[in-house]
Formats: C-alpha cells, structure tokens, sequence
C-alpha cells in the first residue's frame, strides 16, 4: 500500500500541485501555440502525454541500467573490460534523453500522421516542435534527479519504473489539463473586446499568469495528501515522517 | 576518466543510434503515407510566404490543391510568385500554360469632390460600411463614398484619397483583392490588365439622364454613344456601359477610342493604369496633391469594436 501511496502521490504531485505548465513553466511553445481550440488543444496534450511517457520509460531504463553511478550493465561491462571501481556514466544523461526525445516524437508524428491526417495539418510545425519541448526534458530530468544518485543513497529511495512512469504520464495528463483550460478560455476570448497590442500571445500570457496564480491555490494540498495516505517514506521535501510507525516499531521490539 | 569508461559512452551512444534506426526505419515502413511527389515539388517553387493572396489558407494548401484538382485550379494565381512560379508550376505538372494577365482594382468612380453635389457633412462613424446604411449622405447613391474603408483594407499602401476621388497606385498594388472586398457600394471590380494602361468606366451610376447630372458633375448619363461608336467593345447593361475585357485588344483600342471618347458627354471613360514615361515628364513640374483625410475624428473613431 505504501507503493500506491507513493504513486497516488507523484502522480497528484504531476499533473495538480506541480504542474509543469503553470508552476515550473516549461513547454510553453505549445501551450500558447496549439490552445487556440479545444479539439486541437487535447490532440496536442494526448500527443505529449504519449511522448513523455515513452521518453520517461525509456530515459528510466537508460539511466537506471546504464548511466548512473554504480549502474548493474554499466558497472558488469567495465569490469569485464578490467575497470577497476563503479562506472559513472552520468555525463551522457543529457545528450541520451534528447536521442531517446528525439527519436519519440518521430515516432508519434509518423503514427499521427498515419491515423489522423486532419489532426496532423492543423499541428503544423508544433508536432516536431515537441522534441524541443522542456516539459519533456524536465520530466526526464525529474526522473534522472531520483535515479542517478549519489552512491551512498539508500536503494529504496531509487525510482523503479513505476515511479518514472507515474511521474512523466501524469506530467502529461497536467500539461493536457493546463492547455485544455486554456483552450477553453481562448474560445471565449474571441467574443471579447481585447485592445490590439494584446491580442494573440499577448493576452494568452497574462491568462496563463492568472491561471497559474490560481494554480498555486494546490500547493498545500501536498502535505494533507501525504498524511492523509500515511506514507512513510515519499520523496516530498515538505513532508514529516509521522511519528506513530516509528514509536510502533520501537514497541514491538 | 580512464579509456574504459571513455569507450562505453561511445559504445551506449552507437548502441542507442542502431537500436533507433531500426526502429524509426521500420516505422517508415510501417507507417508510410503515400504522396504525390509532385506535390513537395510545387510546394518548393512556391514562394512559402503563406500570405494567402491565392486564396488558400498557405503554400502548402495550394500546392495540394493544385496537384490534385488536375486543370481545375488556375496555375497563375499566386500573386507573390507571379509569372516565375507559374510556369514553374506548369513545368512540374506537365501542363501548358496560358497567357494571363495580372488582376488589378478598377475603381468605377471618377468624382473629385467639386463633382459630387447634394453631399452633406457626415458626422457619424467614418467608414463607408456604415455611411452606406444612412440616407442623405451623398447625392449619388451608387457611387464612392470617400470616407476610405478601401483605403484602409490595404496593406501595401497602394490605394488613397486624393482631392475626393479613391486613386489606386498601380505600382505598388499586387492585386489581392482586399480593397474589392471591403467596398460596401461594390465600386472597385477586379480587372485583367492587359496592358500597363486600360480603358474603363469610371461611373456606377445607374440611373439615365436628368437624375445623374442632378448628383454629378461626370456621370454617365446612359446615352449609348459609346455603344454605337465602339464597334462592339462596349455593351450596355441597363443604363451603364460595361467593358468586354476577355475581347479587349491592347493593339488597336486606342484609335477605337478616339471617336467614343470624343462624342462622349460625360467624360466617364478613362484610361487608367502605371503611369508612362510620358505621363511622368508632362506633370513633372507640378504640385503633388496632398491625401485627404476626414477632418471630424475623436479618439474612438477607429477603434473595432467586437460583440
């Protein structure tokens, strides 16, 4: 149950309380780009979900086989090679989840282009502008934050799949909502009497500003979430252990 | 940073570019969109400025449309392009082209402001969209209004008011048709310049006689002269003459004009277009008149208001 706590938790913590739209502003280009409506607005929100989760996942693998400190393939292969010590791969996390980023979105837009030919045209240019996308990077980047370590870490502590994959589908599922909301508003936006300096990006900047303002109303959910499951180990930094487990177990001893 | 570990990055990177190629190469397979190829060709001799002046949303759009409505679409429309990019196109498809010839607004009235009479001063909005809607503004009810919604609408600056009469540049103008559009009275048609200068009516007063001369000073009184002189080049239509442009002859049309021009009374017919060199050195001493603006304007005038 702790695991599903943990997961319940980093995936709330993804898409509402740290939104990656709103409260880390990343992926932007699309945000203001694609939210003109709603339809193409939760096209553009399925296809990045669908990327990250896949760049997430494989980032994971890389990372937690390969590139971290002290990974288990990473560390076999240089000892077999007569290495002496762990093998730290670290240096390559960057430029190996922009390959694996890269190599998605070509992927998606050869399948969207494939299955949803009228979806693929009203994307224009935005659909390989998500290989550039932060939204992206920052998930496997937040992935890479709890798999790469320090050596000396407790191994519970490292993300295994289910984590990464929680984090960047429901990192996914808050860029949708983010850009869906914002579609919505944007449609009524274009009944309204906005003063032509504004108009387009302009006003849709100042909208999303209030909207992540609005957004941070759910920065106090974290802490009643997480002694509402009652975990006792999560990776919030605002969290307190709570002290009943802990006196439970000096008890029974 | 022994050379152990200096190999195994380049040993994950190659690793990782040959598991993607097989991957993103059996998903080109997989996935394969077929296409005309002829359609990337169109797009690359198409100017990619997206303007929209040939009436598709962008090049690509027209570059599709014309690949696949075989004949149907015009090759030549693509004011940014213009000829080049038109015989570029044919070449691609395999198609001939035909002679054509650029489109240009033709404004259908010649009043200055002396000529216009029964014009009263108008101080409601200044656009002719709404001035059109109220009685009373002007004595002829068909012809330019002058308040300027045409002159507005244009954004290479190819169009103006002077002295009260809507003059186009034709140096400046690509003809894309937005000054046509915007004219509530329907005053400004597009034409096909056959030549630098072409001969039209500049009257859209459809009335005869008495009541045209009672609102202007140069209004076509519907006499038929023109008709009878021109040897079948103009035709009329109710009371206007109307100008056969697909059987305009740039070669004889002047001499042919001489005598209509001459008999006659209104002096609505005239010969408009790039000015030529002769046309430049006979005012070359002159005065430029200045562009009229309207003089009544608060601060709202120009504001759009939506819903």
């Amino acid at each position: 149950m702790d695991y599903i706590a943990q997961l319940v938790l980093i995936a709330v913590g993804a898409a509402v309380i740290n939104n990656f739209v709103l409260i880390y502003f990343v992926g932007i280009c699309p945000f203001i780009g694609v939210s003109r409506r709603v339809d193409m607005a939760f096209g553009m929100g399925c296809a990045v979900t669908f990327v990250i989760s896949i760049a997430g996942a494989l980032s994971w693998f890389f990372t937690y086989y390969f590139l971290r400190a002290s990974a288990p393939w990473a560390t076999a292969i240089y000892h077999l090679c007569g290495g002496s010590g762990q093998s730290d791969l670290t240096i390559l996390t960057y430029i190996v989840y922009i390959f694996v980023i890269a190599s998605s979105v070509q992927l998606v837009e050869m399948y969207v282009r494939k299955f949803f030919p009228p979806l693929y045209k009203s994307f224009g240019v935005f659909l390989p502008l998500i290989t550039t996308n932060c939204a992206i990077l920052f998930a496997c980047l937040e992935i890479m934050k709890n798999v790469a370590v320090p050596a000396n870490t407790d191994p519970s502590q490292i993300w295994g799949l289910g984590e990464s994959l929680t984090l960047a589908f429901f990192g996914g599922i808050g860029f949708t909502i983010a850009i869906v909301i914002m579609a919505g508003i944007r449609e009524e936006l274009d009944l309204c009497d906005v003063p032509k300096p504004l108009r387009g990006p302009g006003i849709t900047l100042l909208i999303a500003g209030i909207l992540a303002m609005a957004f941070m109303g759910f920065s106090g959910v974290n802490g009643s979430l997480d002694s509402m499951l009652k975990s006792a180990e999560n990776n919030q930094p605002e969290t307190t252990q709570p002290k009943q487990q802990v006196d439970d177990r000096q008890v029974d001893k | 940073m022994t050379w152990i570990i200096i190999a195994m990055a380049a040993g994950v990177m190659l690793a990782l570019a040959l598991i993607m190629t097989f991957v993103l190469g059996w998903a080109n397979e997989a996935f394969h969109v077929a296409i005309d190829p002829r359609i990337e060709k169109v797009n690359e001799a198409l100017p990619g400025a997206n303007c929209g002046g040939c009436g598709y949303v962008g090049c690509g759009e027209y570059a599709e449309a014309v690949v696949l409505g075989e004949g149907k679409v015009p090759l030549d429309i693509c004011p940014v392009g213009g000829e080049g990019v038109a015989t570029a196109i044919a070449e691609i498809l395999g198609m001939t082209l035909e002679k054509s010839y650029p489109y240009r607004p033709v404004v259908h009235c010649a009043a200055h402001t002396n000529d216009r009479l029964g014009r009263h001063e108008y101080r409601g909005e200044q656009t002719c969209a709404t001035a059109n809607l109220v009685a009373g503004v002007q004595g002829c009810i068909y012809g330019c209004l002058t308040l300027g919604d045409c002159v507005e609408s244009c954004k290479f600056d190819a169009i103006h008011l002077i002295d009260g009469k809507i003059t186009v540049d034709y140096e400046k103008c690509v003809g894309c048709g937005a000054c046509e559009k915007v004219c509530p009275r329907k005053v400004i048609s597009m034409v096909p310049f056959k030549d630098e200068q072409m001969f039209v009516l500049a009257c859209s007063n459809q009335d005869f006689g008495k009541d045209v001369k009672s609102v202007c000073k140069i209004g076509c009184i519907g006499c038929k002269v023109c008709e009878k002189l021109s040897n079948g080049l103009f035709a009329m239509r109710g009371n206007l003459p109307h100008i056969d442009y697909d059987n305009y002859n740039p070669e004889g049309v002047d001499t042919l004009m001489d005598a209509v021009l001459d008999k006659c009374p209104a002096k609505s017919i005239v010969k408009i277009g790039k000015p030529s060199s002769a046309d430049i050195e006979a005012v070359a001493g002159e005065d430029v008149p200045d562009i009229v603006k309207a003089k009544f304007e608060t601060t709202v005038d120009k504001t759009e208001w939506h819903g």
